[in-house]
């Protein structure tokens, strides 16, 4: 091994996959990508495994090598030729969930295959029952929209144009969904072309050599962080509050088995798949786990699959955590994912309370909504994120109105989301009171309330935290939790999707239709507390109450101000 | 990957019954049938789950 050229490659390549991050983020069409930042990108070798990647989404970082490995097993590596670009969303194979298109394009050198540039997005408008793909009120996984088992979009070098006619027909936005497809297909062109300048400057033995000490030195350092938790088992549950189609909780239930340099995460005992979309696939509990483990030990390890070796997922078939085909799992990713990794933290909490935190809000709203604008004639779709507080943690409160921890998105701004579509955002708030009280506080959640312009959008949800609060830890209170509210014609009291649209969940649901004038509000939740308020300081409850965190009755009833 | 046996889905997914991983074909040869319709994807997986419900049971004992 050597340690110098390690770094150098470690760091040219995650810079590579920087490059191709900003490319498609300036050559995408719709908001989720050149806004929100809902994408990652990655280099991986030809077993699979991650070898670098940039700071972007660690849900899809996590859920990268299973998919990588999984295209591996159908499309043989002696059938992969230059110039190919492998696509696949399929979340029974491997995916995260339906939105989630993956791209790999092979790396070739002398030759030989090397391994692949990777491009992951989240698509905006996949067709399906809904504008903007998630359907609140899905049964099936027909109604999230189209499956893409692994195939060939390009095929050395040249465009498959069979199957872009079959992917275009089927979505609402043909034209957006082009401009992102290509811009993802830009990135991965990127990654190949700066790899192959790599390996004509170093030489492929050595590159191929090095990525493996790369990998081998991330599991050293992530099985050193393990080895210092006690051994032990750890158990710990959370619950999903609804599915939207039936008003039932779902349970995610953990036992962390730690033994020497190894964690196993068994997640037998957790509920039997749902009906509606809020299952997690195998991908997506595996990348929660990661995510998990991430938070809790040196940020310094170079993320690579080397840091998931010492790792261990037992997720049963036909679960809220491995769901099965052909049950739906659009939500599995972004609102069961967070509180996968939640469980896994609340359970290692008692014995490493310094490096966890309370939970958080475990949502990204997933407001999503479309319609034909009535300016440009279009079709318009989008899939809006909204973000959440985070929990307190030993040292610090969590962060105020930040993205959920697997998604590490960012919220369009106003300017762009008002220009893009017929919406006006009428008011954006922080919300006082709403972080869970404790010696370091819960992040604050905030509300955003928008008027509709046109004269239909159609919208659906797909969020949870309406009815479980984010829990606190060692004292600290829970923080919370969030709304989505309506005013027909803008007139009346606020009222949820169960009152006034006589659905079965306030958080999720498909196809409302709102129109010109009518109010929407997203109530965002926040983060639980840590640690005693009583023992928060007197100085930080005053910086709180002036900046409008904390009420004055708050600081004086709670926090004994 | 197969035909599903009732035809109307073009595969039939055999996962792991304990940790839950896709048994690929080529994966057949490590995977253990131990009957029912119960495929674990190697013995490690069956010892996990022995020893698991070993445990469980001592529990609930």
């Amino acid at each position: 091994m050597d340690p110098i050229m390690m770094k150098i490659l470690d760091s040219s390549m995650v810079s590579i996959c920087r490059e191709m991050g900003i490319t498609l983020m300036q050559t995408s069409y719709s908001t989720i990508f050149n806004e929100a930042l809902d994408f990652s990108c990655a280099i991986a070798n030809t077993d699979g495994d991650m070898i670098a990647c940039a700071e972007f989404c660690p849900a899809q970082i996590g859920g990268m090598p299973l998919m990588a490995k999984s295209i591996i097993k159908e499309i043989p590596l002696d059938d992969i030729h230059e110039g190919d670009v492998l696509l696949h969303n399929d979340p029974y194979r491997g995916g995260l969930h339906t939105p989630e298109h993956t791209f790999f394009k092979p790396i070739f050198c002398e030759g030989k295959l090397r391994g692949f540039a990777v491009s992951i997005g989240h698509i905006a408008e996949v067709g399906g029952m809904v504008p903007g793909g998630f359907p609140g009120e899905a049964t099936e996984i027909f109604h999230e929209g189209l499956r893409l088992p692994p195939i060939k979009i390009v095929k050395r070098g040249v465009m498959n144009d069979d199957v872009w006619k079959i992917i275009l027909a089927n979505v609402r936005t043909p034209r957006y969904n082009y401009g992102d497809l290509r811009a993802l297909i830009s990135a991965v062109d990127l990654g190949v072309a700066q790899m192959t300048r790599l390996y004509d400057k170093y030489g492929a033995d050595v590159v191929d050599q090095t990525s493996k000490d790369l990998m081998d030195y991330s599991e050293r350092r992530m099985r050193a962080e393990i080895e210092k938790i006690p051994d032990g088992i750890y158990a710990f549950e959370d619950l999903v509050e609804d599915d939207g189609i039936e008003d039932r909780q779902y349970k995610i239930a953990v036992e962390v088995h730690k033994t020497g340099s190894n964690i196993i995460a068994d997640y037998t005992g957790s509920s039997s798949q749902a009906k509606g979309p809020i299952n997690a696939t195998l991908g997506v509990t595996m990348s929660a786990t990661y995510n998990a483990m991430l938070h809790m030990t040196d940020p310094d390890i170079p993320k690579n699959s080397g840091c998931f070796r010492p790792i261990r997922v037992i997720a049963p078939p036909t679960t809220v955590v491995n769901v099965d085909f052909p049950a739906p799992e659009v939500g599995g990713n972004t609102e069961t994912h967070p509180r996968i990794a939640g469980t896994v933290i609340g359970a290692l909490a008692g014995v490493i309370p310094h490096l966890a935190m309370a939970a958080e809000g475990c949502t990204h709203c997933n407001f999503v909504f479309g319609g034909v604008h009535a300016t440009s004639k279009e079709f318009f779709a989008c899939y809006d994120i909204e973000v959440v507080g985070w929990g307190g943690r030993s040292f610090a409160d969590g962060n105020d109105a930040c993205d959920s921890i697997n998604g590490n998105c960012r919220v369009t701004p106003v300017e762009v989301f008002e220009v893009r579509y017929p919406w006006r955002v009428k008011e954006w708030v922080f919300r006082e009171d709403s972080g869970g009280p404790g010696q370091f506080r819960g992040g604050v959640g905030y509300t955003k309330n928008l008027e509709c312009l046109n004269d239909e959008i159609i919208i659906s949800q797909m969020t949870d935290r309406h009815k479980t609060y984010p829990w606190g830890l060692k004292g600290g209170l829970p923080g919370d939790n969030g709304a989505t509210l309506f005013k027909i014609g803008g007139k009346g009291n606020w009222k949820n999707a169960v009152q006034l649209y006589d659905k079965a969940s306030p958080s999720k649901y498909s196809n409302i239709s709102i129109k010109k004038g009518d109010l929407v509000s997203l109530v965002m939740p926040a983060g639980g507390g840590y640690g005693d308020p009583k023992e928060r300081s007197r100085e930080a409850v005053m910086q709180d109450v002036a900046d409008g965190y904390v009420s004055k009755k708050a600081a004086k009833n709670i926090y004994g101000l | 990957m197969k035909f599903s046996g009732n035809g109307l889905y073009i595969e039939k997914y055999v996962k792991c019954v304990n940790c839950g991983v896709i048994i690929y074909e080529t994966d057949l040869p490590k995977s253990v049938d131990v009957g029912d319709g119960k495929v674990y994807c190697g013995q490690w997986c069956v010892n996990w789950a022995e020893s698991r419900a070993e445990r469980n049971s001592k529990k609930s004992a």
